[in-house]
């Protein structure tokens, strides 16, 4: 079993009545409630946190990319990811990932060739690459790209970052969106031919497929919990099934809020109010600029709407529109919470039934400060993973996790004699 | 009453075009806008003057091949294609909205294929200082709001009607969505594909059709589009919001006759 610590750094400051009184965490946050003071002092609790992730040992500390979003303040996840590759560098176990890079807001898509490729030498060959087509929000109202050309333009773009990671050449390019004579990035990656990539999604055969065939690892990345996690995950194992791909668990992850505390009590007591401030703030997003047409295909869309107009399900949304409790955002799995033990036995109960390995660990939630982040991610490095890393170990996870320099420090020994 | 005829174009490899046909006499081709093309009673009374042809914009209805189709240029040229399939050498096109903005194109790219240019409040010019609200960031009854004069009318409750079937509910949703999408291929996230760069070069008699009581693309576009197509004619039509064929039909068809007919009179 594989966990990383992963972060959203989101603005931990909004005030009391956001939900009621501003439009919307996403796309049109009056900048005004951002204060830089207190935006310098989050950036640093919030490194310090992954770094701490770091010294207990998590197998990777992650982080990712939205736009015009006030929970999610890393418009370049790859500038977070430079910080943290001079501490992963050093370490044994953490693997760095950036999940990811909205590939079709890259213009040239080869600078996440080139940044991708600067952070996995700078972290020693740790470097997992996120290749996100990134939410309607983020990429056809942040960053006004066509919703029709969406799509097009983030397979061109993988296209031509893995064509150029694998190749020592220099390439050509003749695209429908990008044409380029003289592609020859330096840096290259420091692994051959290039970091594992993962692939964040919603539940489309379509990014199934893709993520499947090309051996790339898919992680849902949803907030609503384990529960949730099961209605794309069941599809997403049938369709490997379909493939006759095999069944290694290491190919799939989901993103899971995690709260552990000295018992179950103490639990709700530290974190309700954070998990609620992310539920009911963070989550505030303006139905409007929700999804632009044409982000879904036709077919999306009406699988989409039979099973919200024939009642046979009630979207996580709703549900938390309808007010849900403490214990039913455990019951239902949207938050994995309790003391050490309790939090145990769900995961192993939710890992198995989902057949995941690796897990996207949200550990700092809402407006959870430092200290409780940090007393979180603690008693889960030590009390809860220990007891689960053995889940999955027949698995060869390699194909989807860095080797590190390991075995290339040699090579570099080596090398260094020739002057 | 005239009931359309419905025909499937295949206009070059990889698009087709559904069009409607219905009437005699003078050819108006007829470019619908982003909501997607009904036979509407504006089309009916239309189509008792001309012979109307109204193609469904590549991605709605029955036309296909909107994904082969890169930019306005490409959609230009297939539009452009299905004239050469209906034998219309040079012909009067009526544009609503964005079907105005697209003959407004179809009329400045090549001047020989567009005799006259009725353009019924076309989008097409962007003013940041009095900008067009953002038609994709929109619920449903602000939609309603923006675009008719009289937001209680009948044509607006017609409008909020939702079908009762789940069945049929998905189906509409799915055709209204259908019709963004392939409105957004050439609208998003700004209505202003260029045209201004090419105004100029609308040589064709021009009719400009207005509601005057527009407030998704406010007057001071009207004025934009009189002032740049030299010789062009402004008719303003009273109790008109921006669906000016659809809450005023019979006044915008008079306008529509007096406009070709003066022509035919005079000029031709």
């Amino acid at each position: 079993m594989k966990f990383v610590a992963f972060h959203l750094m989101p603005y931990r400051e909004l005030p009391a009545d956001f939900e009621q009184n501003y439009p919307s965490v996403w796309v049109t946050p009056p900048k005004e409630l951002y204060d830089p003071r207190k935006g310098h002092r989050m950036y640093h609790d919030y490194l310090d946190e992954l770094e701490f992730a770091v010294d207990l040992g998590y197998d990777a500390v992650g982080v990712n990319e939205h736009h015009s979003n006030a929970y999610g303040l890393m418009p370049s996840p790859n500038l977070m990811g430079a910080i943290l590759s001079r501490k992963v560098r050093n370490s044994e176990k953490t693997s760095l990932i950036v999940l990811g890079n909205s590939l079709a807001s890259y213009n040239p898509p080869i600078r996440v060739a080139e940044e991708m490729a600067m952070l996995d030498v700078l972290s020693g060959g740790k470097f997992i690459a996120g290749f996100p087509v990134g939410t309607s929000m983020d990429q056809n109202y942040a960053y006004g790209i066509n919703p029709a050309e969406l799509r097009e333009r983030y397979y061109e773009a993988h296209d031509l970052i893995i064509k150029t990671w694998k190749s020592d050449d220099i390439l050509m390019y003749n695209g429908k969106y990008n044409q380029y004579r003289y592609i020859n990035p330096w840096p290259r990656p420091a692994q051959r031919p290039h970091p594992p990539v993962w692939i964040p999604g919603g539940g489309s055969v379509e990014t199934y497929d893709f993520s499947i065939t090309n051996n790339y690892s898919f992680s849902y990345l949803s907030y609503f919990g384990h529960k949730y996690a099961k209605k794309v995950m069941g599809p997403f194992w049938e369709r490997n099934d379909e493939l006759g791909a095999d069944r290694n668990p290491y190919k799939a992850g989901f993103c899971q809020i995690i709260c552990v505390s000295e018992t179950d009590e103490r639990a709700q007591i530290d974190y309700e109010e954070h998990v609620r401030y992310f539920y009911n703030k963070c989550l505030h997003v303006d139905r409007r600029i929700a999804e632009a047409p044409g982000y879904r295909t036709a077919k999306s869309l009406r699988a989409g709407l039979v099973s919200q107009f024939d009642g046979s399900y009630k979207s996580a949304n709703q549900m938390l529109k309808e007010g849900m409790t403490w214990q039913e955002l455990i019951d239902q799995g949207f938050v994995v919470a309790g003391s050490p033990s309790t939090v145990r036995d769900i995961m192993t109960e939710s890992l198995r039934d989902l057949r995941v390995g690796n897990v996207v660990c949200l550990l700092h939630i809402g407006s959870m400060p430092h200290w409780l982040v940090q007393k979180n991610m603690q008693l889960f490095a030590q009390e809860v993973k220990p007891h689960l890393s053995s889940l999955f170990s027949e698995w060869d996870h390699t194909p989807y996790w860095p080797k590190g320099y390991a075995d290339e420090k040699e090579k570099v020994a080596q090398a260094a004699t020739y002057p | 009453m005239a009931e359309p005829i419905e025909q499937i174009m295949q206009v070059n490899e990889q698009v087709a075009f559904d069009v409607k046909i219905a009437g005699e006499g003078e050819p108006v081709v007829y470019l619908h806008g982003a909501g997607g093309l009904s036979w509407d009673p504006f089309l009916e009374e239309l189509s008792d003057h001309y012979k109307v042809y109204a193609p469904h914009l590549p991605g709605t209805a029955h036309s296909s091949g909107l994904e082969h189709i890169r930019d306005l240029w490409d959609l230009i040229l297939c539009y452009y294609d299905l004239f050469d399939c209906l034998g219309l050498e040079s012909v009067t096109v009526i544009g609503h909205s964005l079907g105005g903005m697209i003959a407004a194109e179809l009329a400045a790219n090549d001047q020989s294929r567009v005799d006259r240019l009725i353009a019924i409040s076309p989008v097409g010019l962007f003013h940041e200082e009095e900008p067009i609200a953002d038609m994709f960031a929109m619920l449903p009854d602000e939609m309603i709001q923006l675009m008719v004069a009289d937001p209680s009318s009948s044509l607006a409750q017609k409008m909020r009607e939702v079908p009762k079937l789940p069945e049929e509910r998905i189906e509409a949703t799915i055709q209204r969505m259908q019709n963004m999408q392939a409105a957004a291929k050439f609208l998003w996230p700004i209505p202003d594909k260029g045209l201004k760069y090419r105004i100029h070069r609308i040589k064709a008699p021009t009719l400009l059709i207005w509601g005057d009581q527009d407030r998704f693309i406010p007057l001071s576009y009207a004025a934009a589009f009189h002032e740049r197509i030299a010789g062009s004619k402004l008719d303003l039509i009273e109790g008109a919001g921006h669906l000016v064929p659809m809450e005023q039909p019979a006044e915008v068809i008079a306008a529509i006759r007096r406009f070709t007919s003066t022509l035919r009179a005079s000029s031709r």
